[in-house]
């Protein structure tokens, strides 16, 4: 049995102006013991919304959220055996951050020596031995975060929700933070949900990803699952670059099925599951493109430079969409203006579901 | 204008500015030292008796014959009983609109219902009002529900209108914390009422002594509103003070003007020690 599941969860708000919004329409969700799943989505596609839902801050108009097995939707939250980790991390400053730690216990009414021993273990989870006695207000973004982090896992949660606290670090701190946040949760054997809109992030560090857009779920999947076989355009175009292809098939070649977009660009794909005549869209990540003698031929109009590698956009040279290929960044990389032939492994394309 | 003149004339300006707005504060303070019993604004020594008969530590006042000399301990015995009435008055009201204001402040918070606009801007209703107006008005109330005015009447007065100045201040306190925290509080186990307890009110703990000691410092200092509903038996000392110009100032009154401006300044330099420690 799931550690949690979510059926039909279904939340409606009323706008300001009188309209309704679906923040939730229709979520069914398992979370397993000690999973790291990951809700990914464009702002205001209802992941807090869902958060939320779990730790009893929303209620929910139709569907059910059960821990274990017991359904959660008559406790308040705080009865629930779920924490977070807030995305401004709303950390006590009144308080030291020992007492913040602490603050599960205390209010529990733990014994103070044991209440101590506790927390100078959560500090030490966190790497943040000795810095009991400050206050918030004197730490930085990255400690604050992991103060918070100790804080929600003080209380021995078997459920810890994290709503987008990685947004606020810059991209070194959050990179680390991501590694650790992975191996943190590995460690302590307990599940994450964790909210993000980066969806580097969400492959970084998810076991599974939930790929929502405006309150429902797109796609569930391994992170190489949702990369490399997203169902649909949106999951394609969210995760990643990428280049979608309108495509009609020409013939069945044995493992091949050969297609052409409109402009007359070739195609290969693997051929189960295709017929001559079909009309599909599929997906080519720029990665998947090689450059060299044959195939597609076409100019590069731009090059982008990241770092060790290159985007380069190549107008085909019988028209239609610019194609994005990576090239490796070294003497006798293509400049813009130099004709190209592109090539790819057929298996590499990968067809979506629906037109 | 060179740099160097303007900023000399900048100097003048802020020197004469302290001294526009201060020049009245030191005259009493001076004053309050000068033992002249008859015309203080003649300076003839240097003398604390005017402290030392406010506490009762001095007998010996004015050279003035035994007549006037009764006359004259009866009505320091008055303002005694006045600075009394003013201190136990502001002491009832700054507790009940502490208590009332802070608790309006957190239940509009906490609960958004239809009518909250209105709710919020009726608080705010009494402190613009003109003092006259609510004096007028208390004193018809009181009278139409045949109230004796007394002490009680003085401190339901002031809390009419002091509950507002908490209110607002208290309000602006708890809009600006984090709706988050309350949350985490419950998030961790809290209930509602430990979260108030350990979370909401230290939070705003700044706000609300603020509005207390700001509370605290109107009553003590009101005049138009109370001279309507002190009656004749519990004077307090700004209604005091104001009738005993019509019969001539006691050099005492510079003696108290001066420790009130001592007891302002603490109060004031508290506020401020309490607006510097705002969370950080
Ligand atoms: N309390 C609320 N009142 C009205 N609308 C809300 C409320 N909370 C969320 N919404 C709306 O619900 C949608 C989903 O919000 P949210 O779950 O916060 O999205 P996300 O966290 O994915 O950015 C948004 O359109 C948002 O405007
Ligand atoms: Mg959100």
């Amino acid at each position: 049995m799931a550690l949690l599941e979510i059926r039909g969860a279904r939340r409606v708000f009323t706008t300001p102006e009188g309209g309704k919004v679906a923040a939730l329409d229709g979520v069914d969700l398992d979370v397993a013991q000690n999973e790291f799943v990951t809700l990914l989505g464009p702002s205001g596609c209802g992941k807090t919304t869902l958060l939320r839902a779990i730790s009893g801050f929303e209620a929910l108009d139709e569907g059910s959220v059960r821990l274990d097995g017991s359904d959660l939707s008559r406790l308040p939250p705080f009865r629930r055996p779920v924490n977070t980790v807030f995305q401004s991390y709303a950390l006590f400053s009144h308080m030291n951050v020992a007492r913040n730690v602490g603050y599960a216990l205390e209010v529990r009414g733990e014994a103070r020596p044991l209440r101590e021993t506790k927390v100078a273990d959560a500090l030490e989870k966190v790497g943040l031995s000795g810095m009991g006695s400050r206050r918030p207000g004197q730490l930085s973004g990255g400690q604050r975060q992991r103060v918070a982090l100790a804080r929600a896992l003080v209380a021995e949660p078997r459920l810890l929700l994290l709503d987008e606290p990685l947004s606020a670090l810059d991209r070194n701190l959050r990179q680390q933070m991501q590694l650790e946040l992975k191996a943190l949760q590995a460690r302590l054997g307990i599940a994450f949900v964790f909210v993000t809109h980066d969806q580097e992030e969400a492959l970084t560090m998810s076991d599974r990803i939930v790929v929502m857009r405006e309150g429902r779920i797109e796609q569930i999947g391994t992170p190489r699952e949702i990369y490399r076989r997203p169902r649909n355009r949106f999951v394609a175009d969210f995760i990643g670059e990428t280049n979608i292809l309108v495509l009609t098939v020409e013939r069945i070649e044995g493992a091949i099925a050969r297609a052409r977009t409109a402009e007359g660009c070739v195609i290969d794909l693997p051929s189960a599951g295709r017929a001559a005549g079909e009309r599909l869209t599929a997906v080519i990540r720029p990665e998947d493109f090689t450059l060299g003698q044959a195939g597609i031929a076409g100019v590069v109009s731009r090059a982008v430079y990241l770092g060790s590698d290159l985007i380069l956009f190549v107008r085909p040279e019988g028209g239609g969409a610019e194609i994005r290929v990576t090239a490796r960044d070294r003497a006798g990389a293509p400049e813009p203006g130099a004709p190209v032939h592109l090539s790819h492994d057929p298996v590499a394309a990968h067809v979506l579901e629906g037109a | 204008m060179t740099p160097r003149v303007a900023q000399m004339g900048l100097g003048a300006f802020a020197a004469l500015f302290f001294l526009f707005i201060y020049a009245p504060l030191l005259l009493i303070v001076a004053y309050s030292f000068n033992s002249n019993p008859v015309n203080m604004m003649i300076w003839d020594h240097f003398t604390l008796e005017w402290y030392t008969g406010l506490f009762g530590l001095s007998e010996r006042g004015p050279e003035i014959g035994d007549q006037n000399r009764a006359l004259y301990l009866e009505s320091t015995d008055q303002m005694l009983k006045a600075l009394r009435t003013s201190l136990t008055v502001a002491a009832f009201t700054t507790t009940i609109a502490t208590l009332v204001g802070t608790a309006t402040a957190i239940a509009l918070n906490r609960f958004r219902f239809r009518a909250r606009p209105f709710y919020s801007g009726f608080l705010l209703l009494p402190m613009m009002m003109p003092d006259i107006v609510l004096g007028i008005g208390l004193l018809i109330f009181f009278v139409t529900i045949g109230m004796n005015l007394s002490m009680l009447t003085i401190v339901i007065g002031h809390c009419t209108f002091l509950i507002s100045y908490v209110f607002i201040i208290v309000q602006a306190r708890i809009a600006g914390i984090d709706p988050a925290l309350e949350e985490a509080s419950a998030d961790l186990g809290a209930s509602e009422w430990v979260t108030l307890r350990k979370v909401l009110l230290p939070q705003l703990a700044p706000g609300i002594l603020g509005g207390a000691l700001l509370a605290f410092v109107i009553s003590m200092d009101d005049l138009v509103i109370t001279y309507f509903i002190s009656g004749t038996e519990n004077t307090t000392l700004p209604v005091f003070i104001f009738g005993m110009i019509r019969r001539g100032v006691k050099p005492e009154i510079n003696a108290i003007a001066t420790l009130m401006i001592l007891a302002s300044v603490i109060v004031a330099g508290l506020g401020l020690w309490l607006r510097s420690r705002k969370a950080d």
